[in-house]
Parts: structure tokens; C-alpha cells; sequence
């Protein structure tokens, strides 16, 4: 039988707020443990939720990102149960009235285009963070409190390549919104995906299991993969599949099962009467649109009409801190193809994804852009950039490099016409083995007015210099 | 006390020191103290502080329910009998700033859930008019400190009635005043959408004051009001003439006491001397019977929730057990008493989503009609009024108590409005029934704490009834 | 609302993590018997197109808190309280999934 494949993702995603969802404690990734909390985030006795406004301006990006609905009538909501890392025995999120709703992306794989529509889009804080140490479990609340959007969508997506292709988009959008730093790897974006298999034109759904703790994009597409394959198997068989928590073992490349999933859980749902409800103004909605940052697709698109090719624009696109970069790097540059080709190559080998990211580099942009500017004048030759830059990376400027190094090619043509005259008044016989159609006659020629510049010489122009004296000295 | 008279103790230290004193010297008696505390510390902040400040070098107790930084705070429960508060909630930095000298946490109803303060893990609170007889509850602590005459004011919180009726009960002011006028935040929950913080003064000018200290927008507390304060000292002026009173006659009409009835047509007599215009109010019978459930349905499905980081990982007293389940299992078994774990279970039973619809949801459909009755009411008179309780304190041992009598459903619990409502509610003395001090309930439209208080000076002008203290012999 | 068991109770009570003595349990299941009177007080209210009532006052705020850092416990102070921590970490022992 032919099965058709059925998933619906989950994503929790950090925002990047400087404080935390309710309460003024910072948050930092990677802190000491308990150093980033205060007596809310640790729900001690007495202590009340403050709503954090830029997390709210953060959702409501998403949203608009997304294309949702936007509620201007903000709630929450409490869901209650009991576990080591939720602090107040509830987490506060909006059950009943998530900020967004009714939203799409479209994608694009080799199936072509696809809308996936978003179920909902809501706003929670996040738990805090186990480490289980033999008979022990270790809690740190430095995560407790963070702000969290959760995105559900709608079980329209057919394939693993979606999957990943969908994550990957939502990932970089939100990315570029500066709503997150999208790192899956350390946790601040987590997808649950939900994956059943049914006959093909068939509608009941199949049973599903939910895969959690992805850890990158790339495992994404296996691990639907492989749970696609698992399940399959299985119907083929005539078995069946057990509704379960399964997560992805990057070394086994299989799903392995965490949990059976029991009956369902009673969150006791109810409004959370700690927080009323909160009015957004319309023209504050409006702002925020006005302000959103440029999107993956339109930053795509104007650089397809800088004439970037669609290699380079990937290349970039992919890679905001990277295509930030060119977007300064390009103002006032010359030559953007040459601008794009230094910023895939040179630059993403030389600096970190990290230093890119947190602008952490003794590079000085400008310094880079005079550089790029005098290779595409010819000033200089691709060699020596490749000389100069590594002193540009320390921090140094373009002019005192060129200076020190004694690398400034030579392209002032009365100077260069002055060399020509004498390599051609010293080389008679290469005069006459060019005009006898000897190719190489040229070559030595050019080297050798290289060597008396003591390779200076700007090699396009003088190869072009002595061209047009040879036909001057036509025998 | 009042403010005046302990202010003619010159020395801010000796004022201090004679409150610890006679706190220490009445806990035999009254049992009204769970913990003490050195106020060295507070005196010597105060020292560069400016004396004209309002309550300069006054000695306070806070209901054991409110934070204060390296203080003990107990809720007056076994669950956190070692729980040292990291923070100061902010109406203590308010009294600070105020110039008041914090010096211990008063007994409640564990959490404040109870009416008797018989709950508190130190014990019941005992009244200082008669030992055997209880201050009420849940901040019965607090209310018999000032009605002994340790303290010129305690804090407490309400809840239901929870300032209000041992304020009654002790022959002192109690006031709770509209909710979001002081910040909640870091006062330990009863239910947040019912909850209130009120305290305890020996006459009505002190709780106005206390008022202008204690009212104000914290951004710490998204339910508190960002209206401006009142100078309600400047309000509190006693004249009730053209005044509208409106007698709760489903109350009057339930009260048994011929006594308290008679004193309270007394004062109602003098109030229309004086010029008041008095009317009776008629209450919808079955609203006001529905009270009692509506509050316990609502009140105890938010205190399931609201006591759910009780669970001893980060603070509180923990239970050995095998695993992380068991010691949570073990510590919450042995720190909540009978009474909390009776009434966490049926506030979680109304949480249930097959359940909510038809009695947690059911409830808050109700308190919505109630308010709207109330709401009616006062479109058409400045205040509601009726006496807070039809006797004196009752017995400590007395528990029989018919729980679906009108007498109990109607007179002893309609003050719960107050707090469906969030309107401003005070209780003053009004009489005696026998040697029990009687008290007198009036509610006002929200944020009109300064009519309230202006009309409870009236009444406390024609009673005569301030600053009674109940000298307690150690 | 239907009368309830004993054992319902208990089984209730595990869910919020804690225990009910056996006559404890009596006392719930009879006192949720006067609750379930209490409530007939309640359901002869027509409540029909009535909104529940979440808070005293309803009228929307707009305050939401400056996204600023302003308050963070020192780790001593964090952990004061705790009956158990080891390296900066609250510690229990072993959580069962
Ligand atoms: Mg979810
Ligand atoms: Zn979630």
C-alpha cells in the first residue's frame, strides 16, 4: 500500500530579550548556574508576573512575519502540573488566546512551492534546566522565566525535506528578525514534530508519534527519515505504531523512544488572574510593521537586483551575520561581485560564525572596502590582496599595509609608458619574434618590465601598454 | 495605641523596645506572635532619616504572610517554618521609607485560609476581651496586637473578610481598601483575584494615614492602580450629612442578636440626626446565599495553583524520600495541614476541564451577578452598611456552626462582596455584645477610600469608640 | 456534581503531590457532600449569556515592563533557602520521568 505522510511541528523558540519574560533577572546563555534569577523566576512566596514589553514586540514580529492574526488584546493563561523545572508548579502561557493565529510560510523543496499554514502562535516562559548526575538530578533556574514564542502548524507538511526546508525558513526568518539567535544546538530553538503515516487518499489520521531534542537542521530531515521508514515498516507489516515520545540518536541514526504516550494530561487550564488583560494600541501594532526588519526573501531579491547570481545570494542569504556583513561592506564598494565573492570566501574562512555574529573582529569594514575597491581599479593584484588582508583582519588600515608592505602596483601610465620604452629599446629580437606571431614573446616582455618595476607594475595595464607599442613598432 | 499617643514617647528607641517588650510579655496569653525581629538594624537606618517622617520611629507588625528581607515568613504554616525571605515585598519598603520599625510577623490562618485563625501551625490566637474566645482570622494576629495595645497598626491581608471581621471582633479599625490600591507583591496568596491587603488601627485618622502610605501603582504588581492617591487624612473629616447610607437588610434581617441589632438602629438613629439619609437595601436573596460557595468554589481553585511551588526544592521544609517524587510526595503531605489539603483537593476538583464549566466557571459567572447587585445598589447610595458579624467572637471550641443556615450563609459571610468586587470595605467598632466588641461594616464605590474613611470618622465621632485597648495582664 | 469516593480523593490528592489519611479522606468526601449542597445554591442562579468574572476590574491595562535587567540574586541568596545544593545547583535526587 502507498502511505502518505502526515506532520505537524511544534516550535519553542528563545527570544533575545535582556530580561526575562516576568521578571527583571537577565538573560544569559551559558552563565554560571543560579546566577541569572531572582525570586520570581525561582517562584518564591508572594512574587508576581511583570510583562516584559520587548518579548511582546518580539511576538508580534513572528506573527507579522508569519502573516497571523494578530489578537491586541494580550492574556494569559496558567497550565498547571508538577515537575523539578517549573518553578511555580504552572507555567504561564495563553492557552485560550495566543497573540497570533491563522499564519502560513511557504516553502520551496524539490516538490515546489507549499504553503504550511500556522495553527497558532503564542507566548510562554521557559522551564529550567536538568542535569541528571547518577542518583541525582542537578537544577539550574538560569533558563527559568525566559521568554518563549511556541509556533504550531497545521499537519500540512508531506515529507522530511519539508520539514527540514520548513524549520530551516522559519529558522533564518526569525533570525533576521532578531527575535532570536535561532541556536539549535544550544536549545533556544526546539521542535517537537509530530509524524503519522495514512493509506494514501484515505483522511482519518494515522497514530502519531512525536520526535523532540532535534539539535540541528540538518538532523531534522533524518530524523523524519528514518521515523517515516520506521513506521512504515511497520504498517507494512501489518503492525501498529504506538503512540510515543521519541527522540533522534544521532549515532544510531534512529529514533529511539523516550515515553509511551498515556492518556492525556489535565492541564486545570484557567485565566491567569495575576495579569489582566493587555490592550495594544493599534498604531503600536502599526509601528512595529513599520519597523520590521528586511525578511530573508526581499534581502534575496534585492540582491538579485544588485545582479548577484543566485549561488552568491544564497550563499548570503542563508547567513545573516554574514550578509549583514556585505551589507556594509558593499556601501560605496565598486565592484559587489567582487564585494560577494570576498565575503563568502575570505571572510567566512577567516571569522567565526560567533565573531561575525557578535561583530567581535579587529577587521575594520571600511578598511576592507578600500582594498576591494583598489583590486577592482587594478591597483593592486588578486596576490596581493591575498597579502594585505591577513594584516587588515588584525585591525590594520589599507594604506599603512599597502605603505609597509612596499606593494602599491604601479598604474600611473607615464610611468609605465617610461618602462615599456626601455624594455622594447632593450629587447629587439622579442619585438620580432611577437610580430612573428611568438605568443610567448609578449609574456617575457611583461616580465620583464615586472622585474624592473620590481613587480609593482600593474600587470593588466602594462600587458596593455606594451601591446599598443608593438603595433607602434610594427617592422 | 494610636499614632499620637505612642508619639509622646519621645525616644524612637524606647518606643521600639516597650512595643517588643509588651509583645513578648502578652505571647502567653494571646499567642498572636510567631516571630520577632532585632530591630537594631531598622533603628540605625532611621538615624540619618528626617523625624517628620509619618511614621517615624513607629513600631508595626506585619501579617506572617508578607516578605521581608532576611526575615522569617512563615505563612503561619509547617511547609515553610524555615523559609527566610530574599526580598522585601513593597509595602515594607514603603513603611521603611515611611520611617515605621518592622518588629515581627503576626499569627494567621496558615496561608490565610481560614476564618478563626485555629489553623496557624503556632496555634490558635486568642482575644484579648476574653481568653477563651478566638480573634478570628485570618489575620487575627495582627488584629489582637493592636487591640491590646502592642502595636498602632498591623498589616493583614483580606481575602474574604480577613481584616474585617477580626478587626470586629477586637473592637479596632480594619480596612481593606480597593483592590489593585496596594501592591500585592510580595505578600504570600490566598486567591490573586481576591486577595487584598488591609491592616489594623486603634481609630479611623491612622488608617487614613496608613492609607496614603500604603496606596500606590507597583510596577511589580500588574493588578495595582495607577490612579493617583488621595489625601485621605485631609478627607477624613467626619461629616456625614447628605450622606447616603444604604442598610444591608438581608443581613440585618438574618442577624439573631437582639442586642447587636438594637445598637446598630441606635447608630443608625444618630446617623439620621446628624443628616445622613438612611434607606434599607435589599441585597438578591439568592446572590447573597450564593456567596459563601461562589467565594469557596473561586478562592480555593487559585490556592491550588497559587501553592503549587510549594513543593520543598528551593525553599521550605523537606521530607526525606527515595526519589525527587517521594520527597515532594512526603514534604507537602506533612507541611500542609488537614484543612489546606482538604481544600486544595476541591479547588483542583473545580479546576478539572469537565469540571470547570459547571463549578469553577459557574462561580466567577456568579460572582459577576453579585457584583453587578452590589454595583446596583451603590448607584443609588454612598455606602453599604451592616454590622460585620451578628455576635462577639466566638468560642475557640465552638464549632457548631450550621453551614447552610442563612444566619451563617448571609450574615456571616456577605463581606466577601468586598472582595468579588474589589470595592473599598472598612470595619469600625460600633458596640458591645457584652463585653465582645461589636463592629461596623460599610463598603463604598471603588477608589472612594477617601468617602469611606470620611464617613467611618462619623460614625467613630458618634460611638465614641477609638482607640479602645484591651490591656492584657501577662 | 456527583458525590465522589473516598479513594477518588486520595487518587486526587496524589495528583497534587500529596497524601490523605484515611479518615482525612472521610472528612473530604464529606464535607465535598456540603459543597455539593452549597452548589445547589449556586445552580438555581441563572447564569445563561453571563460572562465569568476573571478579575475585580476589567478594563484592559496597557503597562508592560521595560525590557531593562534590574533585579538578579547573588547565588548565595538564590540557594539560601534550598534544602540541597551542590556547585551553584539545587539538587534533589533522581527526578522519574
Ligand atoms: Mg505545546
Ligand atoms: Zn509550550
Amino acid at each position: 500500500m502507498k502511505y502518505e505522510v502526515v506532520i505537524g511541528i511544534e516550535i519553542h523558540c528563545e527570544l533575545k530579550t535582556k530580561s526575562k519574560m516576568f521578571s527583571g533577572a537577565p538573560v544569559v546563555y551559558g552563565a554560571q548556574p543560579n546566577t541569572c534569577v531572582n525570586e520570581i523566576d525561582l517562584g518564591h512566596p508572594g512574587t508576581l508576573p511583570s510583562l516584559n514589553k520587548e518579548a511582546v514586540v518580539k511576538a508580534i514580529q513572528a506573527c507579522m512575519a508569519l502573516h497571523c492574526e494578530i489578537d491586541p488584546l494580550v492574556r494569559f493563561d496558567r497550565k498547571n502540573y508538577y515537575y523539578a523545572d517549573l518553578p511555580k508548579g504552572f507555567q504561564i502561557t495563553q492557552q485560550f488566546h495566543p497573540i497570533g493565529t491563522h499564519g502560513y510560510l511557504d516553502i520551496e523543496t524539490s516538490d515546489g512551492l507549499q504553503r504550511i499554514r500556522i495553527n497558532r502562535l503564542h507566548m510562554e516562559e521557559d522551564t529550567a534546566k536538568q542535569y541528571h548526575v547518577e542518583e541525582e538530578s542537578w537544577i539550574d533556574f538560569n533558563r527559568a522565566g525566559t521568554p518563549l514564542i511556541e509556533i504550531v502548524t497545521e499537519a500540512d507538511i508531506r515529507s522530511a525535506k519539508q520539514a527540514m526546508a520548513f524549520v530551516d525558513k522559519l529558522r533564518n526568518i526569525l533570525v533576521y528578525l532578531d527575535v532570536t539567535d535561532g541556536k539549535m544546538e544550544e536549545g533556544s530553538l526546539r521542535c517537537d514534530i509530530n509524524i503519522s503515516l495514512r493509506p494514501e487518499n484515505t483522511d482519518a489520521y494515522g497514530t502519531k508519534t512525536e520526535i523532540k531534542n532535534i539539535n540541528s537542521i540538518s538532523n531534522i530531515e533524518k530524523a523524519v527519515a528514518s521515523e517515516i521508514t520506521r513506521q512504515s515498516a511497520l504498517l507494512e507489516a501489518g503492525e501498529e505504531v504506538q503512540q510515543a515520545t521519541r527522540r533522534y540518536d544521532d549515532v544510531a541514526k534512529d529514533t529511539i523512544m523516550m515515553r509511551l504516550k498515556e492518556g492525556s494530561v489535565d492541564y486545570k487550564y484557567f485565566p491567569e488572574p495575576n495579569i489582566p488583560p493587555i490592550q495594544l494600541a493599534q498604531s503600536w501594532i502599526d509601528q512595529i510593521k513599520v519597523d520590521l526588519p528586511e525578511l530573508p526573501d526581499a534581502r534575496a531579491q534585492r540582491y538579485s537586483s544588485l545582479g548577484l547570481n543566485e549561488y552568491d545570494i544564497k550563499q548570503l542569504v542563508q547567513n545573516k551575520a554574514l550578509s549583514d556583513f556585505f551589507d556594509i561592506l558593499i556601501i560605496g564598494v565598486k565592484n559587489i561581485k567582487l564585494a560577494a565573492n570576498w565575503s563568502c570566501g575570505e571572510i567566512l574562512g577567516a571569522l567565526s560564525q560567533k565573531q561575525l555574529e557578535q561583530k567581535s573582529y579587529a577587521l575594520k569594514i571600511s578598511e576592507l572596502r578600500a582594498m576591494i575597491n583598489a583590486l577592482s581599479d587594478q591597483i593592486i593584484s588578486s596576490k596581493q590582496a591575498k597579502e594585505i588582508f591577513p594584516y587588515l583582519l588584525k585591525g590594520e588600515s589599507y594604506d599603512h599595509v599597502v605603505t609597509s608592505l612596499d606593494v602599491s602596483q604601479v598604474s600611473d601610465e607615464s610611468i609605465l609608458k617610461q618602462l615599456v620604452e626601455e624594455v622594447l629599446n632593450e629587447n629587439s629580437q622579442s619585438i620580432i619574434d611577437y610580430h612573428a606571431g611568438k605568443d610567448r614573446a609578449l609574456g617575457f616582455l611583461v616580465g620583464q618590465l615586472m622585474k624592473k618595476s620590481k613587480g609593482q607594475a600593474n600587470p593588466a595595464l602594462s600587458s596593455a601598454l606594451l601591446k599598443t607599442e608593438l603595433d607602434h613598432r610594427k617592422p | 495605641m494610636s499614632y499620637q499617643s505612642i508619639m509622646k514617647n519621645i525616644s524612637i528607641h524606647d518606643r521600639v523596645f516597650e512595643a517588643l517588650k509588651k509583645a513578648h510579655d502578652v505571647q502567653p496569653k494571646l499567642n498572636a506572635m510567631v516571630s520577632f525581629i532585632d530591630p537594631t538594624s531598622q533603628l540605625e537606618a532611621l538615624k540619618p532619616k528626617d523625624n517628620t517622617l509619618p511614621l517615624y520611629g513607629i513600631p508595626v507588625v506585619l501579617k506572617d504572610l508578607v516578605n521581608m528581607k532576611d526575615t522569617i515568613t512563615t505563612g503561619s504554616s509547617k511547609i515553610l517554618a524555615n523559609y527566610v525571605s530574599p526580598y522585601d515585598a513593597t509595602i515594607v519598603k514603603k513603611l521603611k521609607e515611611a520611617g515605621a520599625i518592622i518588629i515581627g510577623k503576626a499569627s494567621c490562618d496558615t496561608f490565610g485560609m481560614g476564618g478563626t485563625n485555629k489553623t496557624a501551625a503556632t496555634g490558635p490566637v486568642y482575644n484579648p476581651y476574653d481568653l477563651s474566645r478566638m480573634s478570628g482570622g485570618s489575620s487575627g494576629g495582627s488584629a489582637v496586637l493592636v487591640a491590646s495595645g502592642v502595636v498602632p497598626m498591623a498589616i493583614g491581608t483580606d481575602t474574604g473578610d480577613s481584616v474585617r471581621k477580626p478587626a470586629a471582633y477586637s473592637g479596632i479599625v480594619g480596612i481593606k481598601p480597593t483592590y489593585g490600591r496596594i501592591s500585592r507583591y510580595g505578600i504570600i496568596p490566598y486567591a490573586s483575584s481576591l486577595d487584598h491587603v488591609g491592616f489594623f488601627t486603634n481609630n479611623v485618622l491612622d488608617a487614613a494615614l496608613t492609607l496614603e502610605i500604603l496606596a500606590g501603582r507597583d510596577d511589580l504588581d500588574m493588578t495595582s492602580s495607577q490612579r493617583p492617591v488621595e489625601k485621605y487624612t485631609e478627607a477624613c473629616v467626619g461629616n456625614v450629612s447628605g450622606q447616603r447610607f444604604g442598610i444591608i437588610s438581608n443581613v440585618t434581617d438574618a442577624i439573631q442578636n437582639k442586642q447587636t441589632m438594637r445598637q446598630f438602629d441606635d447608630l443608625c438613629q444618630k446617623l439620621k440626626d446628624q443628616g445622613a439619609i438612611i434607606t434599607k437595601i435589599h441585597l438578591n436573596d439568592d446572590l447573597m446565599k450564593a456567596m459563601l460557595p461562589t467565594y469557596y468554589v473561586i478562592a480555593n481553585a487559585e490556592a491550588t495553583a497559587n501553592h503549587s511551588n510549594l513543593d520543598s526544592l528551593r525553599f521550605g521544609v523537606q521530607v526525606e524520600g527515595k526519589d525527587n517524587e517521594a520527597i515532594m510526595m512526603a514534604s507537602r503531605t506533612e507541611g500542609f495541614g488537614p484543612l489546606l489539603r482538604k481544600r486544595f483537593v476541591i479547588g483542583s476538583y473545580a479546576l478539572f476541564t469537565e469540571n470547570q464549566e459547571i463549578i469553577f466557571r459557574k462561580a466567577q459567572k456568579v460572582r459577576r451577578l453579585i457584583v453587578e447587585d452590589v454595583q446596583k445598589a451603590l448607584s443609588s447610595v454612598d455606602c453599604l452598611i451592616a454590622p460585620a458579624s451578628g455576635n462577639g467572637a466566638p468560642l475557640i471550641e465552638d464549632s457548631q456552626i450550621d453551614l447552610l443556615s442563612s444566619e451563617y450563609l448571609v450574615a456571616e459571610n456577605y463581606m466577601a462582596f468586598g472582595n468579588f468586587s474589589g470595592y473599598p470595605s472598612m470595619t469600625v467598632p460600633f458596640g458591645f455584645d457584652g463585653i465582645l466588641p461589636l463592629g461596623v461594616n460599610l463598603t463604598c464605590r471603588p477608589f472612594e477610600e477617601g468617602r469611606m474613611l470620611n464617613l467611618a470618622q462619623g460614625i467613630e465621632d458618634l460611638t465614641g469608640l477609638k482607640d479602645l485597648i484591651c490591656e492584657v495582664k501577662p | 456534581m456527583e458525590k465522589q469516593s473516598k479513594s477518588y480523593f486520595i487518587h486526587l490528592a496524589h495528583q497534587l503531590r500529596f497524601d490523605l489519611g484515611d479518615k482525612e479522606a472521610q472528612d473530604i468526601t464529606d464535607e465535598f457532600n456540603i459543597l455539593i449542597d452549597q452548589m445547589d445554591l449556586l445552580n438555581k442562579i441563572d447564569t445563561q449569556g453571563v460572562e465569568p468574572m476573571v478579575y475585580p476590574f476589567e478594563e484592559p491595562t496597557s503597562f508592560m515592563r521595560e525590557d531593562v535587567v534590574n533585579h538578579v540574586l547573588s547565588a548565595l541568596e538564590a540557594l539560601k533557602n534550598a534544602p540541597s545544593s551542590k556547585n551553584g545547583f539545587f539538587v534533589t535526587k533522581k527526578v522519574v520521568l
